[in-house]
């Protein structure tokens, strides 16, 4: 009687101490090739997140959004996308020259219609966001005063 | 030769034609668009600073002196006090409208190398350099005023050209063939003057912007596609849109 109460309740137990497992941390609802830093995250890692801020969440999303209201006919659009990478610019020489945004950069082409309805060769852009906001585009795959410093 | 007002009235309106087609094919956002005119007509009255007595000295030297002053002021707004800058500025533009000019006067020779092809390219890389480092703007843009510069020099130097053709007595003036040239050898100065021109010009072209935005904006089968979407009526119908 004794026995079979006590496998009972180490089964019961067991049970108990399985359900109170926590289940898989839910994963970031980003479309970003980095996650942002959890307790398992190098410390070299998130020194450069301390500097450059986390990767943008959702950015291909944010990206259709800015430029809707940006280009001509961009209900049409067709938009490829690169991963986030680490960057900063410098502002002109005749502001200082001074580093004016660190953040990360996306490149994206992106290809519109003419207005005969042609689709037209993409065009480049690099999107800085500074956290989940884009603070500016520029039209282009490089400038002088950018830098990109990696993933 | 043609006068002043000839080149001002040339170079604005080969110069609007230009920036009009680069808006209309959406290289250029109507402000850009209205800076590169603006640009390409002084290009058109750049070549003639080099005459002692033009008007485009006067002007040419206004205008890169007012330049100058604002950038200094943009370097310095955040360190100087008002009366600080208004007193730098006051020195820079003294000294470069006037001190400078003189320097330019002794040294320049109407008609030498300053109208000459190689010379345009130098003000257009200059100016696409400027735009870039110095002001942050776009390779693309920042190339699309170079362009205009040597767009409006260009115009300069081929009316000059046309000018020194004497239609009603049929015979060319002596000044044929010097204000479109690509080098001066005559004597040994000139080819000193051509050597260090061109070497200016690789110069600048290795501190230029990436120009493979300008060139797929303005010299690809895609430009020329572009061109033609805009050069007519789409729909065939006129003026009813």
């Amino acid at each position: 009687m004794y026995r079979s109460l006590h496998t009972v309740v180490i089964f019961t137990i067991s049970l108990l101490l399985v359900g109170c497992v926590p289940a898989p941390a839910p994963k970031p609802s980003t479309s970003s090739t980095h996650s942002r830093p959890t307790m398992g995250t190098p410390i070299g890692q998130v020194n450069g997140y301390r500097e450059y801020g986390y990767p943008p969440r959702d950015y291909r999303q944010r990206i259709k959004n800015y430029f809707a209201n940006k280009l001509k006919r961009a209900d049409h659009a067709k938009y490829t996308f690169s991963a986030p990478v680490r960057a900063y610019k410098r502002k002109g020489l005749a502001y200082g020259g001074d580093v004016a945004w660190r953040g990360w950069l996306v490149d994206v082409a992106i290809a519109v219609p003419s207005r005969t309805g042609r689709l037209q060769k993409p065009k480049p852009y690099m999107v800085l966001f500074k956290g989940d906001v884009i603070v500016e585009d520029i039209l282009g795959s490089n400038h002088k005063l950018i830098t990109r410093v990696g993933k | 030769m043609a006068n002043f007002n000839t080149h001002f009235v040339v170079a604005a309106t080969a110069s609007a034609v230009l920036s009009g087609t680069l808006l209309s094919m959406e290289i250029l956002e109507p402000t850009q668009a209205v800076m590169a005119f603006a640009l390409g007509t002084f290009g058109g009255l750049m070549p003639d600073i080099d005459s002692d007595r033009s008007k485009s000295i006067g002007i040419g030297f206004t205008v890169v002196s007012l330049l100058v002053t604002i950038l200094a002021v943009f370097v310095k707004n955040s360190t100087y006090s008002l009366l600080e800058m208004l007193i730098m500025a006051g020195v820079v533009f003294g000294t470069v409208r006037f001190g400078f000019i003189e320097i330019f006067r002794k040294i320049s020779k109407h008609r030498g190398m300053f109208h000459s092809i190689p010379v345009a390219i130098i003000w257009g890389e200059s100016t696409a350099i400027l735009m870039h480092l110095f002001f942050g703007l776009n390779a693309l843009v920042s190339w699309v005023y170079g362009i205009m510069i040597i767009w409006g020099y260009l115009v300069h130097l081929i009316l000059d050209e046309v000018y020194s053709v004497d239609l009603g007595n049929r015979r060319v003036k002596k000044s044929w063939g010097t204000a479109l040239k690509l080098f001066k050898v005559k004597t040994r100065t000139d080819q000193i003057q051509t050597i260090l021109i061109y070497a200016l010009v690789a110069f600048l072209w290795t501190k230029a912007p990436d120009p493979t935005m300008i060139k797929e904006a303005l010299f690809s089968p895609e430009a020329w596609a572009n061109f033609k979407d805009v050069l007519l009526p789409y729909d065939g119908r006129w003026f009813f849109h």
